[in-house]
């Protein structure tokens, strides 16, 4: 268990391929390997004790004096105060390795003491699996390894002392003397030994990397350390043999500690997906935005036209939803799952995200390949054929019904599509037939999806509930962003779902047919503040822009959603939607006229 | 050994084989992209790689037919049979190791050690390619069952 270890407590680990949690005690209690979709290796996290660990810290319980990522890196810096000194563990892990003899996964942490020696631990134990099933162990020369068939892992140090699983080992860290742990991951290949010293420095050119690839972002960006910091987490969290950016790193954090809302994100949102493309591209990183754009032409091939609501890291069909039974999940949040049923939804929104994303892509100067063109054509021809249907939305509501969020959505997917065909072939009978669509779903949206006496768009047809997905209402175009219907949404929705603060529920609590309560879901924050700068109200949006961002994690990560009342971040963790939508609030605020 | 035969079956059993390749995929049965996978070799565009990667086909289409040719007059036999047998090696041989260590020699392809660098755009293949979707092995065999069969039926044993 976590001992009761707040979420945000946990530092992120990444290499693009996989992911680590660290919590301030030095505890690495998330670890998936070889993907980010993987076995554990490391469980603790939700698995409890038996689930593996791999601690690098104070001996004794210390107080953390300092806790940051070195500016504008991957890399992790914890500083205890111990007796009368102070101990400080720097950790990442090398994101880097292609074209090099190296691990593909590879993780250095390194103890270095100041003012006096410190006692501290290492304690390595790591479980593979649902089972948490032990390794083979074996020493071999200074390193130890643990096999498990296909997986196994080397643990190295300088100076070199003997750890066994599961079984702390102590040592001393003198001053000037650092203590090198590194840990080599190998998945159908033989291990790969890395000497400390040299993974030290090959970490230190992977940060000289981050840092070249920070320093490219606009310098007059508001927020920008925020937004460095987001961008820095979406591009650890984007999968790079494939370009694909999961939704989080972990799986089944609750939403509602002690109760059932507990999901498994390690896989692709094309919808998420599609909004950290956005902002990217709004960044001036391209690449990133190709790289996306280009997996989920090859991801959605055998589904094409349907878009699927969530696909693997590799495109495939994500594994029907699990129970692992004896997890007993963070905080007792039982079941712990992995698997998500989700993908078998209809999600009319996740059209509108994705042809948006392709939009914003060729509105940058690319001009979409014919194929890009061939797959965004056939997505306005299933949204042009099905938007009377009614589907799950983006909340992903167990019964499907008429949601004006989809619509909206499903109208953004027609307009954008046809903002393509003005520079890419399309047949005139097409062209009409998106047409028709596009301005019949206006039409409808605007009599039956909005609400006369509450000045406002609603929840569904008919429904008296607001949704703050509504929030991305400015930014669509369909109605002005300016005009009384625009307004009043964004104006009900934050009097009427507000969490207090600068925190919204997604929709009233409760409303989604599960058991349990839920938190304010941050992204709506962020989108809050997007359409305040769209809507002509900069000042508030930087007012409410700077209350999120004190929320943030002392490491400036966002969870999903956060308890009103304890501040507490809820659901898996961190969490890419909620730091693209940071960005591309930021961005909005960098582009609304300045008053005066 | 047939060398008339060679030239031209060959380039009639290669345009079936990537013919029924394209359907397969267009009928959503696999991802793998012959021409596309090939073409990007030398091309990063996916349009033009996939009219690169079909000369690319051909080309290699005709290496493998005369290796059948070449068998065909070893045997002094050549049957539908025989050739689909030689599909079966054929095919065998590339799922296991020649689509598995595309991603040693691709410039446009991924592997796990990718990292942010990368200019990877394609996944890669897998063992049995099945990371194109788990028919692909079978949509694999049958095309190359055909391709070894039909060479089979036209080449003559001589």
């Amino acid at each position: 268990m976590t001992d009761g270890r707040p979420i945000s407590d946990y530092g992120l680990l990444g290499d693009t391929r996989t992911a680590a949690l660290v919590g301030s005690d030095g505890a690495m209690d998330w670890l998936c390997v070889p993907r980010f979709d993987g076995d554990p290796l490391f469980g603790r996290l939700v698995g409890g004790r038996d689930a593996g660990t791999f601690r690098v810290g104070p001996a004794r319980p210390a107080t953390v004096v300092e806790r940051r990522y070195r500016r504008h890196t991957a890399t992790l810096e914890t500083t205890w105060a111990v007796g009368g000194g102070r101990l400080r563990l720097t950790e990442a892990m090398v994101a880097e390795v292609s074209g090099r003899l190296l691990p593909t996964t590879l993780i250095v942490r390194r103890l270095s003491a100041e003012q006096a020696a410190v006692d501290a631990v290492v304690e390595f134990d790591p479980r593979l699996g649902v089972r948490h099933r032990r390794p083979r162990v074996h020493h071999r020369r200074q390193a130890l390894v643990c096999e498990w068939g296909a997986v196994a892992v080397a643990l190295d140090s300088t100076p070199a002392f003997r750890i066994e699983p599961g079984r702390p080992t102590s040592i001393r860290v003198q001053p000037g003397r650092p203590v090198t742990v590194v840990l080599a991951v190998a998945h159908h290949e033989p291990v790969i030994h890395v000497e400390p010293t040299a993974a030290w420095d090959v970490l230190m050119q992977d940060e000289a990397r981050w840092r070249a690839w920070t320093a490219e972002i606009d310098e007059r960006l508001p927020f920008r350390e925020h937004v460095a910091r987001s961008l820095l987490t979406l591009r650890l969290l984007t999968y790079s043999p494939s370009g694909a950016p999961v939704a989080a790193p972990t799986t089944s954090l609750p939403e509602d500690p002690g109760g059932e809302r507990n999901w498994d994100y390690r896989y692709v949102w094309p919808r998420d997906a599609s909004i950290g493309v956005s902002a990217f591209l709004s960044v001036g990183k391209a690449a990133e935005a190709r790289g996306f754009l280009a997996w989920l032409l090859h991801a959605s091939r055998l589904q094409r036209p349907r878009l699927p609501a969530l696909l693997t890291l590799h495109g495939r069909r994500v594994p029907a939803e699990r129970e692992l039974p004896g997890w007993p999940g963070y905080l007792d949040s039982r079941p712990v799952r992995v698997g998500n049923d989700a993908a078998g939804q209809h999600q009319l929104d996740g059209y509108g995200w994705v042809v948006d994303a392709a939009w914003a892509f060729a509105q940058a100067g690319h001009r979409l390949p014919a194929e890009t063109w061939r797959a965004v054509r056939g997505f306005a021809d299933v949204v042009a054929r099905c938007w009377q249907e009614p589907d799950a939305g983006i909340w992903e509501v167990r019964k499907p019904g008429q949601h004006v969020h989809s619509k909206l959505m499903g109208w953004l997917a027609l307009d954008r599509a046809l903002a393509i065909a003005d520079t890419h072939p399309l047949s005139e009978r097409q062209r009409r037939r998106w047409q028709e669509s596009r301005d019949a779903l206006a039409a409808e949206v605007r009599t039956r999806g909005f609400d006369e006496a509450a000045a406002s768009y609603m929840r569904g047809y008919g429904s008296q509930d607001l949704d703050a997905a509504l929030l991305v209402l400015p930014l669509l175009d369909m109605d002005r962003a300016d005009s009384p219907r625009v307004r009043g949404t964004v104006d009900a929705i934050r009097d009427r779902l507000s969490a207090g603060g600068p925190l919204l529920y997604r929709y009233p609590p409760g409303q989604d047919g599960l058991p349990g309560t839920e938190g304010a879901f941050l992204p709506c924050s962020f989108w809050l503040v997007q359409a305040l700068a769209r809507t002509g109200r900069r000042g508030e949006a930087v007012e409410l822009f700077q209350s999120m961002v004190d929320l943030a994690s002392p490491l400036g990560l966002y969870a999903e959603e956060l308890n009103p009342a304890t501040g507490a971040h809820l659901g898996n963790y961190p969490q890419t939607l909620t730091h693209a939508a940071l960005i591309q609030a930021a961005l909005a605020i960098r582009d609304a006229p300045t008053p005066g | 050994m047939d060398w008339a035969g060679w030239a031209l079956f060959g380039l009639v059993a290669t345009a079936a084989l990537t013919a029924a390749m394209i359907t397969a995929q267009l009928a959503g049965l696999t991802r793998l992209d012959f021409p596309l996978v090939l073409g990007a070799f030398v091309a990063e565009d996916p349009d033009r790689a996939r009219v690169f990667g079909f000369l690319l086909h051909l080309c290699i289409g005709q290496g493998f037919a005369l290796g059948y040719a070449a068998t065909f007059a070893l045997l002094h036999r050549a049957t539908w049979w025989i050739g689909a047998v030689l599909g079966i090696v054929h095919v065998g041989l590339a799922l296991t190791v020649i689509l598995p260590l595309l991603p040693g020699v691709h410039p446009r392809m991924a592997s796990q050690r990718a990292g942010p660098a990368s200019t990877a755009v394609l996944e890669p293949p897998g063992l049995f390619a099945v990371n194109y979707g788990i028919q692909t092995p079978v949509v694999t065999v049958v095309v190359h069952v055909v391709y070894g069969a039909l060479l089979g039926l036209l080449l003559q044993p001589r």
